[in-house]
């Protein structure tokens, strides 16, 4: 390290702490705008979400749905516990950390042979979806009904025996099997 | 009274007791033992704090056991007006309860709790029902003749009956979706369809320990109970509730001895009667003819 | 049949006619001694016959629609009463009222009291009809009646106590049918088929003493896989089995008294003096050994109750029920048949053995329907279950006048030797 100027060494060192620290803080605005959540779409029509708008909503409080991921602080007693001082990470996205084959047998069997790991209760990415969303539209009285998110495909007609597959209209009461 | 030689009656008392202990019941089992469920039995945690009432599991149910179509579409949530149980056509059925002193009701998916010691396949006397190793209590349908003691014997009213059909009636449950899935390691159809994981899959054992940490992570919302953990004998299917499980509809007054227990009183006097009557009243014979011995063996044959 | 009789008709009760000029065939035998047409003039006659053959045919005709439409039809089809009327009715009140063929069975072969001779073989039959037609019964309430085999041969569970009762109830037909064999080999003329039978006969009957306490207590532990569903004054796990299996002694007992009261005073013509002179001697010693049957059955009633602590319950609605089930179906008949005996009033016994068997039917039936599911809605029968309740019943008290008519259970058949002297 002989010879490098004193002024570019402190230059270098400064640069690299301010990039450095978009690791750790987010920033409003850094977010997508909207997000396209079709990694489940069968039964419903992909979600179109206004990112930007429940950035505004959280008051860019990412923790709200991020957890600590953006390095913003967390408020749940129950995470403080261990993650008071977690730093961001590079898994950021939902679908990232919450699996969508929760209970098959491939990730199960990958809990099971982690025996260190804590989150073996960690919920699946569509009940992180619903979850997370639903408990607070919920709380800001918001809609909160299936098709208010998303509306129903043709599958899912057939499934719910909906729509075009609605059975036909009888005065009998639903079958209550007594 | 006829002639009765020692050879004749010997011979009639021992035909008697063979006849009746060919049919006896072998009950090989200790009497006070349970058996406590397979040791990698898969199971099912139903949290009733997450459950919304949608019905996505009963639609999904409906179609991966190719159930008839239902009188109202899936998503008409005018159903939960009123109580339902299952039914020849509804395996799963969800319903409402409003719970006192809390400002939004709590919905109950009701199914097979797929016990561990059941009391449908130990009242079976034609050994229809079967608990594999994965944890189901699944049925068969071929053998059935149809008297419908499971409906008896199961405390929690699961089973029903296909009456309205003539040449093949049998029973209908819930059977943890073992043919098309359970078997293959992957979960029933109501698991994969909850939007909210009301229902977590994974084995027996774990559940309980997840159920636990729940309710210690969340004392304040979760009831300090696990429904099913020891209700008779265990059952694959807990429940986590917020309010008080009587409230939600649940029998809290069943006990933690499989039903089983109940039976096993009587199951012991058989074998008793089987080996003590023959020579109890071959005894009470002997006893009561020992005046007769001389005149019979003057009188003759008929 | 009395006008037939005034008229010079004697009862068929030999092989030969009066003057030996003709050896009865067996449509003789079956006719009764009677020419077809004399024979269908007097059934013609007979007012009873006309109720039965309104009951067939509309009975019947409801009978044949639960095979042709399934359960379903005739039934609410209920998921939570999975039982109704026809195993209520048809299997858990007649098995112990058929009862009285292991009872009078174990008295005669067994105790040796031949005294029971004259009733023993009415006794048989009673029991052998009951338990025929409670299957008959099975086989109307059984979703697949035609895979009824299925637990003896093609797939077993033998943990289940249902697979006892089927098991012991088949083998328990085999042994009454072969107890009344010698009946059937005297009128037929087979000596050597009756000698066969009579060689094993202490086996039969230890063998049917085996059986119906199995099975009649079976019935009992039945109810106990559904605690909860039993109220609890009507259910007691340890004891349920001893409280249907002592029930049914006086159940079958009573039952015989009532029968044959009932031959007395239907069909007299057809009884002969050694059973009507003794018949209320024997009414009496009946009535001895349901007494204590009763008595019996009351002391582990209370045992059961105070076992369980279910005191508390005798004070609420279901409480007053089972007390009067308790004081008018056991405690009276008990009062009446001790007074009965200590007075030699056999008039009384009889009457206190109606009471008896009422009060079986209404235990049973509190058992299996009335206090079944006492925290729900009661479920109230379909009439079509009723009706064919009625209808096969009434088929039943047809079989049983129709036996009762030929073979030689109320009569004694007149061996040749006797009838050539």
């Amino acid at each position: 390290m002989e010879q490098i100027p004193k002024y570019l060494l402190r230059t270098v060192v400064a640069m690299l702490l301010c990039f450095s620290s978009y690791g750790t803080i987010a920033l409003a605005g850094d977010g997508p705008d909207e997000v396209e959540i079709d990694s489940l779409s069968q039964l419903y029509e992909p979600v179109n979400f206004d990112h930007a708008m429940h950035e505004e909503v959280t008051d860019s409080n990412c923790a709200v749905c991020h957890h600590h991921t953006l390095g913003t602080q967390i408020e749940d007693e129950n995470c403080i516990r261990c993650h008071a001082e977690s730093s961001a990470t590079d898994e950021i996205a939902c679908q990232e950390c919450h699996s969508s084959d929760r209970f098959e047998a491939e990730y199960l069997n990958k809990i099971d042979a982690d025996k260190t790991l804590y989150h073996r209760d960690k919920i699946s990415l569509k009940a992180a979806y619903h979850i997370r969303c639903m408990n607070c539209h919920e709380e800001m009285g918001v809609a909160n009904g299936c098709q208010d998110c998303h509306t129903r495909t043709d599958a899912g007609d057939k499934l719910f025996h909906a729509g075009n597959y609605a059975p036909a209209e009888s005065d009998k009461p639903a079958s209550g099997g007594h | 009274m006829k002639a009765m030689n020692r050879r004749k009656f010997l011979k009639g008392s021992l035909l008697g007791g063979v006849a009746a202990s060919v049919v006896s019941k072998s009950t090989n089992a200790d009497a006070s033992a349970s058996f406590g469920g397979y040791p990698d039995a898969m199971g099912v945690l139903v949290d009733l704090t997450r459950c919304v009432g949608c019905r996505s599991c009963e639609a999904a149910c409906n179609k991966e056991q190719g159930l008839p179509a239902p009188a109202k579409p899936f998503d008409d949530l005018s159903v939960l007006d009123h109580k339902r149980r299952t039914s020849e056509g509804a395996y799963t059925v969800v319903n409402q309860y409003e719970i006192t002193g809390q400002d939004h009701p709590l919905f109950r998916k009701i199914q097979c709790n797929h016990c561990n010691e059941p009391a449908c396949l130990t009242s079976c006397f034609v050994n229809a029902y079967t608990k594999t190793p994965e944890g189901a209590v699944i049925y068969d349908p071929t053998v059935c003749v149809g008297c419908r003691t499971c409906m008896v014997a199961c405390p929690f009213y699961i089973p029903a009956y296909s009456y309205s059909s003539v040449l093949n009636p049998v029973i209908k449950k819930c059977i943890f979706c073992y043919d098309t899935r359970l078997k293959f390691g992957r979960p029933p159809a109501c698991v994969e369809a909850c939007p909210r994981e009301v229902l977590t899959f994974g084995k027996r054992k774990d559940l309980i320990k997840i159920g636990n940490k729940r309710i210690a992570n969340h004392s304040d919302l979760y009831e300090d109970h696990i429904y099913g953990e020891n209700e008779v004998g265990g059952t694959s299917w807990m429940y986590l509730s917020s309010a008080p499980f009587e409230e939600v509809g649940f029998d809290t007054h069943l006990g933690t001895q499989p039903i089983l227990s109940y039976v096993k009183e009587f199951l012991t006097v058989v074998p008793m009667v089987l080996t003590i009557w023959p020579a109890l009243f071959a005894g009470f014979h002997l006893l009561a003819t020992r005046k007769d011995k001389p005149k019979n063996e003057e009188k003759s044959e008929i | 049949m009395k006008s037939l009789i005034a008229n010079g008709k004697i009862p068929l009760a030999k092989h030969y006619n009066e003057d030996r000029s003709v050896k009865w065939s067996v449509k003789d035998k079956l006719l009764l001694g009677l020419s077809l047409s004399e024979y269908l003039a007097q059934a013609f006659r007979n007012p009873l016959n006309w109720l039965f053959a309104v009951i067939f045919t509309f009975g019947g005709y409801v009978t044949i629609t639960r095979f042709v439409f399934g359960l379903g039809y005739v039934t609410h089809s209920s998921y939570d009463y999975p039982w109704g009327l026809f195993l209520g009715f048809g299997l858990f009140v007649m098995v112990p009222l058929s009862a009285s063929g292991f009872m009078l069975g174990t008295t005669v072969e067994v105790f040796g009291r031949d005294d029971f001779k004259p009733i023993e073989r009415l006794a048989l039959l009673n029991g052998l009809l009951g338990y025929l037609f409670a299957v008959v019964f099975l086989q109307v309430d059984l979703g697949q009646p035609w895979r009824l085999i299925y637990p003896m041969f093609i797939s077993l569970g033998p943990a289940a106590v249902l697979f006892l009762v089927a098991w012991h109830v088949a083998t328990y037909l085999s042994v009454q049918v072969a107890e009344l064999v010698p009946a059937f080999a005297e009128m037929m003329g087979m000596p050597k088929l009756k000698t066969f039978i009579k060689s094993m006969v202490l086996g039969l009957t230890i063998a049917g003493i085996i059986l119906s306490t199995l099975h009649q207590g079976a019935l009992g532990a039945l109810f106990t896989y559904a605690p909860g569903k039993v109220h609890p004054l009507w259910y007691s796990a340890p004891f349920q089995w001893f409280h249907f299996f002592v029930s049914s002694v006086f159940a079958g007992l009573s039952m015989l008294i009532v029968v044959s009261t009932i031959c007395k005073k239907t069909m007299a013509w057809r009884c002969d003096d050694n059973f009507l002179d003794n018949l209320d001697k024997l009414t009496l010693g009946l009535a001895k050994g349901a007494t204590l049957a009763l008595i019996t059955y009351l002391v582990i009633k209370i045992i059961a109750v105070a076992h369980d602590g279910d005191w508390g319950y005798l004070a609420s609605g279901w409480g007053q029920w089972y007390l009067l089930e308790m004081g008018a179906g056991v405690i009276l008949p008990m009062i009446l048949f001790t007074i009965s005996i200590r007075n030699n009033l056999p008039g009384l016994a009889r009457f206190a053995a109606l009471i008896a068997v009422l009060g079986i039917a209404l235990n049973r039936l509190n058992t299996a329907l009335f206090t079944f599911n006492w925290k729900m809605y009661q479920e109230i029968p379909h009439w079509r279950e009723v009706m064919i309740c009625i209808t096969v019943y009434s088929l039943y008290i047809v079989t049983y006048r129709f036996v009762l008519y030929r073979l030689p259970i109320l009569y004694t058949w007149k061996k040749d030797e006797e009838a050539a002297s």
